[in-house]
């Protein structure tokens, strides 16, 4: 297994499958259905300070190889997540990463503070949930912002290492990769989902409830491929990248363009077994290819006519 | 987990049975859980993406059957499947119908909300209730699966929009009229039908457990799609309809949480 070993920001993982925020609960969820502890690590839902509800129903919505979702960060909120939920998770052998997102600046700093002094191994910062009018996504599309927000919880979170997720809807990512790292951030993990919308032509009306939602799935990754090679060629931090992964295949696509690690989404929806079968399939490409190590695809696409 | 189709029946131009042999799947399922299926034929099939929700109806020895109505593209694709061939599912879920002991109960079924009351029909008959059953639909294309309930419920009540088959009603109204006589219902079908079950059950203080149907992704507790509300002392609580359901007590969902899918 040494093979998939990476290092990412200080901490080591023992392969670089991550199952992503949203995706996987809070972890224990899918204990039944799979092997957590074979996983690299696992990047939990969205946790703001205080719990959240989140949006009305119908919030999901299948659409070509791909879906719509609105859940919109519904969470237990900080509290009830370090004292219900973390301790169940910590006995699983497996790397824990928390991302989160607050209303304001000010909420953004109260949780990386609390989440810095927890039992973790990572904070992932979510600037980019398209389905909160607040918070979330104000950060993600003005670098400007993206700077205040990063460099603002970069000051409280000193144990730490710090992921900045990206948010794919904006004109030009780089710009934001940059102010991640210019602001402190350890790493980027791109992309969150891409807005999207979908309408029933019978009753007229959209699909889910919010009207938008964010696209994720397998539609999604030309647009992440592309978008890790473009942040990947502006910054020196590691970067996770993401989106529409659903064989180990895809995976490697993220680490030809820069990615040092992958996170999977929506197909532990299709198949809860599936990061299992990335893993092991990047270990067979890995000696296949007689790597010693999978970082040595990190960054190699061949762009040479 | 994988299994082998068996059967893949056609009933009529709208519904389907199919029967899965697999040990693994019927080892630790229940009357009225339910089970993801994933409906292309390849492993990684990516549309359509997502597995599709069905009740189980059944199980018998090492098999268990689904009954599905044709909607859109996963079920289509379903039609395709043959025999022999494999399926991948998820393990049972959800939390099922309880049985009772000794009851006069009813069953109230809607169209394809016949699908999960067979094997709890079953169960209740073992356990020495009364069982009638209620069953309406559109026309008579809906009434499926009604011979094999006969050796299990003492009554059968039919009805269809159309009159085609059994009374011209809503199944509401011969149900409405004996629900005083029942001491617990199971009920499954479209929301409105639902609704107006647990209405009826409510004003005649007879408990009443609805299976529901909510657009799912994950059907394991971890996308939070299916979300729906019910009554807790003063106030209103999320719940999972794929964790803490599909069934909840009728008296206490919040109906206008409840999407109408499909
Ligand atoms: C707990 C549960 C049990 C069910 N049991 C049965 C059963 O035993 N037999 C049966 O025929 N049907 C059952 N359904 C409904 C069945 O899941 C849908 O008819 C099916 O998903 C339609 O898929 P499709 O690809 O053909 O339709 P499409 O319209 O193409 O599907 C698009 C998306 O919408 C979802 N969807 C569409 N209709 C429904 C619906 N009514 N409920 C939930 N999601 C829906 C699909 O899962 C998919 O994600 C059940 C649903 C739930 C939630
Ligand atoms: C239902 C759902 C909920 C999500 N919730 C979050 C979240 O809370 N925080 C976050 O940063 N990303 C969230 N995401 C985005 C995913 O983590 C991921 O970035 C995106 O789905 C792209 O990857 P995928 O195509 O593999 O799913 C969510 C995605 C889905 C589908
Ligand atoms: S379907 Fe995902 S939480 Fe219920």
């Amino acid at each position: 297994m040494s093979g998939l070993k990476v290092n990412i920001c200080g901490v080591e993982f023992k392969n670089p499958v991550i199952t992503a925020s949203g995706t996987f609960g809070y972890g224990l969820e899918y204990a039944r259905f799979t092997d957590i502890s074979r996983l690299g690590g696992i990047s939990v839902k969205g946790i703001s300070y205080n719990e959240v509800q989140g949006n009305l129903m119908p919030r999901i919505m299948e659409t070509t190889s791909g879906m719509l979702n609105a859940i919109g960060l519904q969470n237990v909120g900080v509290h009830r997540f370090l004292k219900e939920k973390l301790p169940l998770l910590r006995k699983y052998d497996t790397r824990i990463i928390v991302n989160f997102w607050g209303k304001s600046i000010e909420e953004y700093v109260q949780v990386a503070e609390i989440l810095d002094n927890a039992d973790i191994d990572m904070l992932e910062m979510n600037i980019s949930c398209p389905n909160v009018k607040e918070g979330g996504i104000a950060f993600g599309s003005d670098p400007a912002m993206t700077s205040k927000v990063v460099d603002q919880c970069r000051k409280v979170i000193k144990n730490k290492p710090l992921l900045v997720k990206l948010s794919p809807n904006v004109t030009d990512i780089k710009p934001f990769a940059k102010a991640c790292e210019d602001n402190g951030a350890d790493g980027i993990s791109a992309i969150n989902t891409l807005l999207g919308m979908a309408v029933n032509i019978n009753t007229k009306k959209p699909y889910i409830s919010n009207v938008t939602g964010g696209l994720s799935g397998p539609a999604i990754k030309p647009v992440a491929v592309r978008m890790v090679h473009e942040v990947s060629k502006v910054v020196k931090i590691p970067i996770v990248g993401m989106g529409g992964i659903i064989k180990w295949e895809d995976a490697a696509e993220f680490f030809l363009v820069g990615a040092s690690a992958v996170q999977v989404g929506t197909a532990n929806f299709v198949d809860p077994e599936i990061p299992i079968k990335i893993i092991d399939g990047l270990e067979k490409y890995v000696s296949e290819q007689k790597l010693s190590n999978i970082s040595e695809l990190t960054g190699k696409v061949d762009l040479s006519k | 987990m994988k299994g082998i189709i068996l059967k893949n029946e056609r009933l009529n131009d709208k519904y389907r049975l199919m029967e899965i042999e697999s040990p693994e799947f019927v080892k630790d399922a229940k009357p009225g859980q339910f089970v993801m299926v994933k409906t292309g034929l390849q492993d990684y099939l990516a549309d359509p993406l997502l597995r599709r929700p069905f009740g189980v109806v059944d199980v018998r020895g090492n098999t268990f059957r689904l009954l599905y109505m044709l909607v859109g593209k996963g079920t289509r694709l379903m039609t395709e499947s043959l025999a022999g061939s494999a399926i991948e599912f998820s393990s049972s879920l959800g939390n099922g119908f309880k049985s009772v002991k000794g009851k006069n109960v009813a069953l109230v079924a809607g169209g394809v909300g016949i699908a999960p009351l067979l094997w709890i029909a079953k169960l209740l008959k073992d356990d020495g209730c009364t069982v009638s059953l209620y069953f309406g639909g559109r026309n008579q294309e809906d009434i499926v699966l009604a011979d094999e309930f006969r050796p299990h419920i003492d009554n059968l009540i039919i009805t269809t929009d159309d009159g085609s088959i059994g009374e011209k009603a809503l199944v509401t109204a011969p149900f409405g009229r004996d629900v005083k006589s029942f001491d617990r219902v199971y009920a499954c079908g479209p929301k409105r039908m639902l609704q107006a079950v647990s209405e009826i059950c409510v004003s005649s203080d007879v408990p009443v457990d609805v299976s529901l149907d909510e657009r799912m992704a994950c059907g394991m507790g971890a996308c939070l799609g299916c979300i729906i509300y019910v009554r807790e002392g003063e106030g209103t609580v999320q719940k999972r309809c794929c964790v803490e359901g599909p069934v909840f007590d009728g008296s206490k969902v919040v109906w206008d949480s409840v999407c109408r899918v499909g």
